[in-house]
């Protein structure tokens, strides 16, 4: 062949190959998050080319926002992001009450935060124990979901219900924690930061687990943003921006006065920020990064969603503290008739998966006249495409589970 | 056996084969039951040992507290399916397949010494054989994979022949070391010339050795398809790889194979490096002489003593045991660590199984070639005096029968006694092994 | 002891029957069989029987080795080859009948050829008497290893060739050939390795692509992959330094 391939790509070379196979994977799939298709192009081993194909779990839930009032509307936002629902009410909540302009209590506040990172924490969770599975490792699985059950739990016994909880309400929460929760949660996030190192163990220092995930689907910070990508993926590829920092006025005061970090490897000292307060074992750092993981793999979205985890038992920590130092009200929520102002809010918050925004438009009735939610798995699992080309067939499933997509959200 | 039918039954004219037919079925049926009661013993041991492993207990409730016989139930269960194959699929094939490889991984049994002298059949060339028919394996998957007539399967049959194959390599490299340090390919003199104290097992001869152990049970482990090499049937990625279409009664068929070839390796590691049916203390003796009669009684045409009874149950139970050590240590891993992809696993073997396997075969030759010491007395043993006992008597009866004039046979075979004394010739000749016999 | 030497025999003839038999039919099944993969499988399991035969005549060392290197290796490549190419038109092949007519000629002439050479030997001639065949273990596999490290064991009493007296063997032969085949193996790694990818291989493997399957949006994603190329160099700086953060002003309405 002529020496212009390089320049050209339009021009192949043919080596011996095997013939291109079209591949489904999905959408009844053990290893998609949900019902996702994967429409794969194979050459042998490799794929050369990938489409995702969603919508199989679409409910129209946005066109029904129309003929809801804001608060009928909050389970609705439940079965977007079922794993963390929670984190979708309140960003649903924030928005109205953006609209409404409407202050909740410090209690309430605090509340929130506490029942958020619960959530988060939960929802990384099972991040985590479906990628071992996705990659073969059976029980860490098994490990994270009697964590988690111990986590929702506690929800049953705040709200009623174990996944879909519709517990935060615009205005507050529907209502106030029963007594003595915030002892058992003490007391489970004692037990749960013991814990933490074994699933470190089984997975982050795992010599085949890293050799699974490090250097694969690498996504450089440019691309990420360029796809709008956020959360842990972006965070995974160096770029500092977690909302609960830099994100908006009316959403950074939810955290006042809470002390955190955001997870994110700095760029000069190529370390994750090591400050976890005792949290995580005591005189113990962090697992080092392997030798073999490149910035923006899927062993650092992992690893940033590991660590995450602590930060949020940290915040759970100081929120369960200030909680019970406040007094007064949890926060009433709104009527349920409430005539909503007219005007458009639109809020985006730090939900597990990345950023969540839910956009309101009034016209003066109680019920809205558009609702959209921006769906941070949506922009995420685009990103698919250009990492998988190349990749071997294995891979797909490690890339896509670190990008811990939930077809709830995404369909909607 | 087949005598006792003879004579008894058919009479000794021309339907005596019948005689001897009949004793191979039995022989047959007995071997089958090892694999499929072991199967069926081992899937419940994996599904215990996996629940435990994961925070949770397993089947509980068929058969008792823990779950005896919730494989037995599964088995009926899968009996009971619909016999369907899918519409593309090449029918003969898709149902030959599963058979294929239950057949290659139940003929292994046939040569696989379960105590001194108690195998299926004395065959000489042990090792050779065992390797041969584990390596037939690979043909039910390609069979399977490819008969099911979709791209999933043959995906799943490809990397998996792919797979097994390659690693045919280290482990025959493997296995070579302890036949070399026996001198004798046959499984029941290895295991023989291990007796005695725990420090005469093979994998304790030289630290060379004992990495080629290690690296035998990896190659062992990649061989049957378990994780993390079980790509083949890899769940998360391809629903469940070459037997996908396969439901019923076909399925349990592969996964016997599976299992029992789990146990086979496992079994062969144990003959091979971990002492075979010799406990770590040796107490045939003193036992068989407790329970009156001589520990060597003669296993051959007249009924055994009740010494040789003992020893044998204990070798049996010995061997038995160590072997389910082996594939509880194989499940173990199987429950702990992701999976290798299909590169990974390919990589490992010719970067680093074959190496490591090669640099242990020559290290452990120098060894003995510059006499290192051992904890063993191989030295000392000549191997001929472990050679199993049937053997001798079956000789002996041999030279009774005067062979007929006309007889190729017995005129090309040559005599044992040629061969002591002809490789006894030849060692002095050649000055093989300083002079040790 | 003699009534054993005459049961015996039958049951030696049983079985060579069954393995003979079975080779033969599945021989036969490989040319009359139209689809190529059973083809395969047919012959495997002919081989298979093949080594059997071995067995029954009590050389185990020649049967596992019929087993492992034939049966074991040279089928399931083979198979491999065969499974990979049937795809829809190749998978039946049909004989045209002057090809059948031609194999039918030359191969019946071929089996007359070895019959006639075959009963031709005094020994094959008659019938043998069923009282000589019995398995004796040929413990075939010392003699051969020493045979293949140079030392003849069984010509050691030979004292007449003078090149023997157990000391010719087949050393060389043997060194020979496992260097032939090293060499085969490095040169069949060399030919079947995989060419580097890099990242423009990872382009042009996205663009390898059969006409049937043409994407329409191929020169975006062009576009869009050398954007991100060429831009690798600009990174350096954070990239949200200019960006505006996503806090909207669009609730004063």
């Amino acid at each position: 062949m002529s020496a212009t391939n390089i320049d050209d790509p339009r021009i192949v070379e043919f080596d011996v190959r095997t013939d291109e196979m079209l591949i489904n994977m999905g959408p009844q799939h053990p290893s998609t998050h949900g019902v996702l298709r994967l429409a794969l192009r194979t050459d042998g081993e490799i794929v050369a080319d990938l489409e995702p194909h969603i919508g199989y779990l679409h409910r129209c839930a946005e066109k029904i926002g129309e003929n809801l009032t804001a608060r009928q509307f909050v389970p609705y936002t439940d079965r977007m992001d079922y794993l963390a629902a929670m984190n979708m009410n309140l960003g649903w909540s924030l928005t109205i009450e953006k609209l409404l302009d409407h202050d909740v209590p410090e209690k309430g506040r605090h509340l929130r935060v506490l029942i958020g990172e619960m959530n988060r924490v939960a929802s990384h969770l099972v991040a985590m124990g479906t990628y071992g599975l996705d990659l073969g490792a059976f029980s860490p699985f098994l490990y994270a979901f009697r964590e988690r059950e111990k986590i929702l739990d506690l929800f049953e016994k705040a709200c009623g219900a174990r996944l879909t909880y519709s517990y935060i309400a615009p205005g507050g929460a529907t209502a106030d924690l029963p007594g003595g929760w915030t002892a058992e949660c003490s007391e489970f996030i004692n037990q749960f930061k013991k814990i933490i190192p074994e699933f470190h163990t089984l997975l982050t220092t795992n010599a085949i687990f890293i050799a699974r995930t490090a250097g694969i689907g690498v996504l450089s910070p440019r691309m990420a943003i360029d796809y709008g990508c956020t959360g842990p993926v972006l965070r995974g590829s160096g770029v500092y921006h977690d909302l609960r920092f830099h994100g908006e006025e009316r959403y950074t005061e939810l955290y006042d006065g809470y002390e955190f970090d955001v997870i994110c490897m700095d760029s000069e000292t190529g370390k994750y920020p090591d400050s976890h307060q005792g949290v995580y074992k005591d005189g113990l750092s962090y697992p080092e990064v392997p030798s073999d993981a490149i910035l923006g793999d899927c062993w650092h979205r992992f690893y940033v969603r590991m660590l995450e985890v602590v930060q949020s038992v940290r915040l759970i920590e100081q929120s369960i503290a200030k909680y019970d130092a406040c007094s007064g009200s949890h926060g009433e929520p709104i009527k349920l008739t409430q005539k909503l102002p007219l005007g458009e809010a639109y809020l985006e918050t730090e939900a597990p998966r990345g950023q969540m925004g839910f956009y309101v438009v009034s016209d003066g009735q109680s019920n809205p006249w558009r609702v959209r939610a921006r769906s941070s798995c949506f922009s995420n699992l685009y990103v698919t495409a250009p990492l998988c080309r190349g990749v071997l067939l294995a891979d797909v499933p490690a890339v896509v589970g670190s990008l811990d997509v939930v077809m709830g959200e995404i369909d909607r | 056996m087949a005598e006792f039918f003879n004579e008894y039954i058919f009479g000794n004219g021309p339907w005596s084969w019948l005689g001897y037919v009949v004793a191979a079925l039995i022989a047959c049926i007995l071997v089958i039951h090892v694999v499929a009661v072991g199967a069926m013993g081992f899937i419940w041991l994996e599904r215990k040992v996996a629940g435990r492993i994961q925070d949770r207990l397993g089947p509980t409730r068929v058969g008792g507290k823990f779950g005896w016989l919730q494989t037995l139930a599964d088995g009926i269960k899968l009996i009971a399916k619909e016999d369907f194959t899918p519409d593309v699929a090449d029918r003969f094939l898709f149902k030959i397949a599963p058979y294929v490889a239950f057949a290659a991984s139940f003929s292994a049994f046939i040569a696989l010494p379960f105590a001194d002298g108690v195998v299926a059949n004395h065959v000489n060339t042990a090792v050779f054989f065992v390797l041969a028919v584990l390596g037939l394996e690979v043909f039910g998957v390609i069979l399977a994979g490819y008969g099911s007539g979709s791209k999933w399967s043959l995906f799943g049959a490809m990397r998996e022949a792919a797979q097994v194959v390659s690693y045919e390599v280290p482990l025959g490299m493997c296995v070579v070391v302890p036949v070399f340090l026996c001198g004798t390919m046959n499984l029941t003199t290895i295991g023989n010339m291990q007796e005695g104290f725990i420090t005469n097992w093979l994998v304790f001869n030289d630290p060379f050795t004992f990495v080629i152990a290690m690296v035998y049970f990896t190659c062992a482990t990649a061989s049957v398809n378990r994780a993390p090499f079980d790509l083949a049937e890899a769940e998360s990625e391809l629903v469940a790889g070459f037997h996908t279409e396969y439901s019923g009664l076909r399925w349990s068929l592969f996964f016997m194979a599976e299992y029992g070839s789990m146990f086979l390796v496992s079994g062969l590691a144990v003959i091979l490096f971990f002492g075979g049916s010799n406990g770590p203390i040796p107490v045939g003796d003193w036992l068989a002489n407790l329970l009156g009669g001589v520990k060597e009684g003669s296993i051959g045409a007249n009924l055994p003593s009740l010494g040789a009874i003992t020893v044998g149950v204990i070798g049996v139970a010995n061997f038995i045991l160590k072997g389910v050590i082996g594939v509880i240590v194989m499940i173990w891993i199987r429950w702990t660590f992701p999976r290798l992809r299909i590169d990974q696993v390919m990589s490992m073997c010719l970067k680093y199984c074959v190496p490591i396997a090669a640099f242990g075969f020559i290290g452990a030759v120098g060894w003995e070639v510059l006499d290192l010491p051992t904890p063993n007395n191989l030295d000392e043993k000549s191997r001929y005096e472990y050679h199993e006992k049937w053997s001798h008597e079956y000789l002996e009866t041999q030279q009774q029968t005067k062979p007929a004039a006309n007889d190729r046979h017995a005129r090309q075979a040559v005599p044992t006694e040629a061969i002591i004394t002809t490789v006894a010739v030849s060692q002095n000749a050649v000055e093989v092994n300083g002079g040790k016999q | 002891m003699e009534l054993m030497a005459v049961s015996w025999a039958y049951w030696h003839q049983f079985f060579f029957i069954i393995f003979a038999g079975s080779a033969i039919g599945f021989g036969c099944g490989v040319l009359i069989s139209q689809n190529i993969v059973r083809m395969a499988f047919y012959l495997v399991l002919s081989l298979g029987s093949t080594a059997g035969l071995f067995f029954l005549a009590g050389a185990e060392f020649v049967g596992a080795m019929q087993l492992m290197i034939y049966v074991g290796g040279t089928m399931v490549l083979l198979i491999f080859g065969v499974m990979l190419t049937a795809q829809k038109d190749f998978v039946n092949m049909k004989t045209h009948t002057h090809d059948w007519i031609l194999a039918t000629v030359v191969g019946g002439s071929l089996l007359m050829v070895l019959l006639f050479v075959a009963f031709g030997s005094e020994d094959w001639r008659s019938p043998q008497d069923p009282t000589d065949a019995h398995i004796v273990d040929t413990k075939a596999a010392t003699p051969l290893g020493l045979a293949l490290t140079g030392v003849r064991v069984d010509k050691l009493d030979d004292l007449n060739d003078p090149l023997n007296q157990g000391k010719s063997g087949y050393l060389m032969p043997f060194i020979i050939i496992s260097v032939h085949l090293l060499v085969v193996l490095i040169g069949a790694a060399y030919m079947a390795r995989t060419k580097k990818l890099s990242h423009a291989t990872g382009l042009r493997s996205s663009r390898a692509r059969l006409s049937v399957f043409k994407m329409e949006e191929e020169d975006e994603v062009l576009e869009e992959e050398t954007y991100v190329v060429l831009r690798k160099d600009k990174q350096a700086t954070n990239p949200l330094d200019t960006n505006d953060d996503n806090a909207d002003n669009l609730d004063e309405a």
